[in-house]
């Protein structure tokens, strides 16, 4: 019990840090109000003309692969969502932050400070303009669940939550071996982009428009398609590709996680060869 | 890295003038070599990249073979050509100019015995050519490899290909200049940028073959010098205007590179002034 209570004691300690280097961050972001607005217009523009130009397009095509506009819309919008709040909680991981970190010598820094290293790692890149992002992500996502011939039942809300919750552990992973691997070589690091935002991309669209060795890969090597193509030919009602049980639609907060898991192993390994190289 | 003097040319006054940008030119252009790990590493994803548009065109073609005046091998070749030009013509946005005038470079830039907006397209001319070189050859080597693409149609088709990415680039630069030109004015341009590069990618047929989209939106992107930053190349490219819909096409891109060359230079002056007044 009293093992239980300092746990959670150390824990709200970590959160508080953790908000208090955000709050910092918020601070400065929002001290030019003008450009931090045009910043978040362009940040959310950025989404706005990839997803309009497709949207644009659609009417003279009439569909994708037999998807319509709701249902891409449904797609695009839970892979943009995941991953703008992926973005804003693991920023800090990404490989272009982390290495500019290494090689300006701040990362050494925050292995000499008494807070924990994840701890400084998650709150040293808030972007602010990012928040926006969210909205525009939630409108396309609702125009998905509106737009889908499709009554919703509590049971998908929960399905969709998950594969939300799965993207976010998954790319926060990517995200988490792309930092660590800058430990070892600041170049080269670009590869890692394409799982990352190569990889949301790819999720964006239904899969079974990619050719066959594309998507398996991204199935059975890279296991993205159970994040939220899967979650969302399970609500739509249409059977999972090769044959798999319908019960592989749930499995987006297991593989996440997993990957996540495996990510601060191998992130771990790698700080400890940081020091070791650093003395 | 070495820097080449300017070569020496005897003569008149009018051939040192052409001299030194043109030695400028080569710098920007063999600066594009110094890093190949991380130009392949670029070709790689951008690769990548360029598979998922294609198979995102091709899910959307179906079973149409032609749509717009776009052929299926017109669609794929459309993809090959926006993945060529990313770099080459910084269709993701450039930030180079804004940097010198936020540091104060730009007053040792000022020194130079050359016109600064001469120096910043000699410049980045190098670099265009340089990328196109390093990595644009490459990325439609391999995609006529893995599709057949559509290529221009005789000299004459070869011709005004070449003046329209040509006057393609001369738009696009003039653009990213006159964007970066807000750093006079903002502290932080950045944000500005971002919004620009957005408006860019859309309006210059980067995300979407301008013909598929609805005609009041082509209208509207009509009456924006976007189109002639990167569409007119393509249209000319795979022909979807030939002869002389073409010649008409690259005038249209001739009278935006000049409308925009009046707008960058009279801004880049205002922001000099503005500098003066700063510095002063």
């Amino acid at each position: 019990m009293a093992r239980a209570a300092g746990l959670w004691a150390e824990v709200a300690h970590h959160a508080a840090l953790y908000l208090r280097l955000l709050g910092v961050q918020v601070r400065s972001q929002a001290t030019y109000r003008m450009a931090l607005l045009l910043d978040a217009l362009g940040t959310m523009l950025i989404t706005v003309a990839e997803f309009a130009a497709l949207a644009l397009s659609l009417p003279r095509f009439g569909g994708l692969g037999g998807w319509n506009l709701g249902e891409i819309a449904l797609l695009y919008g839970l892979a943009e969502l995941a991953f703008v709040l992926m973005d804003l909680l693991f920023g800090g991981f990404d490989a272009p932050n982390l290495s500019a970190h290494v090689r300006a010598g701040s990362f050494s820094t925050f292995l000499l400070r008494p807070v924990p290293l994840v701890v400084q790692v998650f709150g040293s890149d808030f972007a602010l303009r990012r928040v926006a992002r969210i909205g525009l992500a939630a409108a396309v996502l609702s125009y998905g669940l509106i737009h889908t011939a499709h009554a919703w039942t509590f049971g998908d809300a929960l399905l969709l939550t998950g594969s939300v919750l799965g993207m976010i552990c998954f790319f926060g992973g990517l995200f988490v071996i792309g930092g660590t691997l800058t430990f070892w070589t600041v170049d080269s690091v670009e590869a890692m982009n394409v799982l990352t935002y190569g990889g949301r991309t790819l999720i964006s669209y239904p899969m079974d428009i990619y050719g066959q060795w594309l998507r398996k890969t991204f199935t059975y090597v890279i296991p993205a398609a159970f994040l939220s193509y899967f979650p969302v030919l399970h609500i739509l009602g249409r059977p999972l590709p090769d044959g798999l049980p319908p019960a592989a639609a749930f499995l987006s907060p297991l593989v996440g996680p997993l990957l996540l898991a495996a990510a601060f192993v191998f992130w771990r390994v790698g700080v400890r060869r940081y020091q070791g190289t650093g003395t | 890295m070495t820097t080449a003097p300017a070569p020496a040319r005897a003569g008149g006054a009018v051939l040192p003038s052409v001299a030194l940008p043109w030695a400028v030119a080569r710098l920007g252009f063999r600066r594009q070599f110094a890093y190949p790990q991380a130009a392949l590493w670029g070709l790689i994803t951008n690769t990548f990249f360029g598979f998922l548009r294609v198979a995102v065109l091709l899910a959307l073609f179906g079973l149409r073979p032609q749509v717009a005046g776009y052929t299926v091998q017109d669609a794929v070749t459309y993809i090959g050509l926006t993945q060529t030009f990313i770099m080459a013509l910084s269709l993701f946005g450039w930030t180079d100019f804004m940097r010198t005038v936020h540091r104060g470079e730009v007053a040792t830039d000022l020194l130079r015995p050359l016109n600064l907006l001469l120096f910043w397209a000699a410049q980045d001319a190098g670099r265009a050519w340089g990328q196109l070189l390093l990595r644009g050859v490459p990325m439609l080597l391999l995609f006529e490899l893995f599709w057949d693409l559509t290529w221009p149609a005789g000299a004459l088709g070869w011709v005004q290909t070449a003046l329209s990415i040509v006057l393609a680039w001369a738009c696009g630069f003039l653009f990213r200049f006159l964007v970066n030109c807000a750093a006079f004015w903002s502290p932080d341009a950045a944000g500005f940028g971002r919004f620009a590069w957005a408006l860019l990618g859309l309006g210059c047929g980067f995300l979407m073959p301008l013909a598929f989209f609805p005609e009041w939106f082509q209208a509207w992107l009509a009456w924006t010098p976007f189109p002639a930053m990167l569409n007119t190349v393509v249209e000319v490219w795979v022909g979807v205007k030939t002869g002389a819909a073409a010649w008409a096409t690259l005038g249209t891109q001739l009278g935006w590179a000049l409308g925009l060359l009046a707008v960058t230079a009279l801004t880049l002056h205002r922001g000099l002034r503005r500098l003066e007044v700063a510095g002063g």
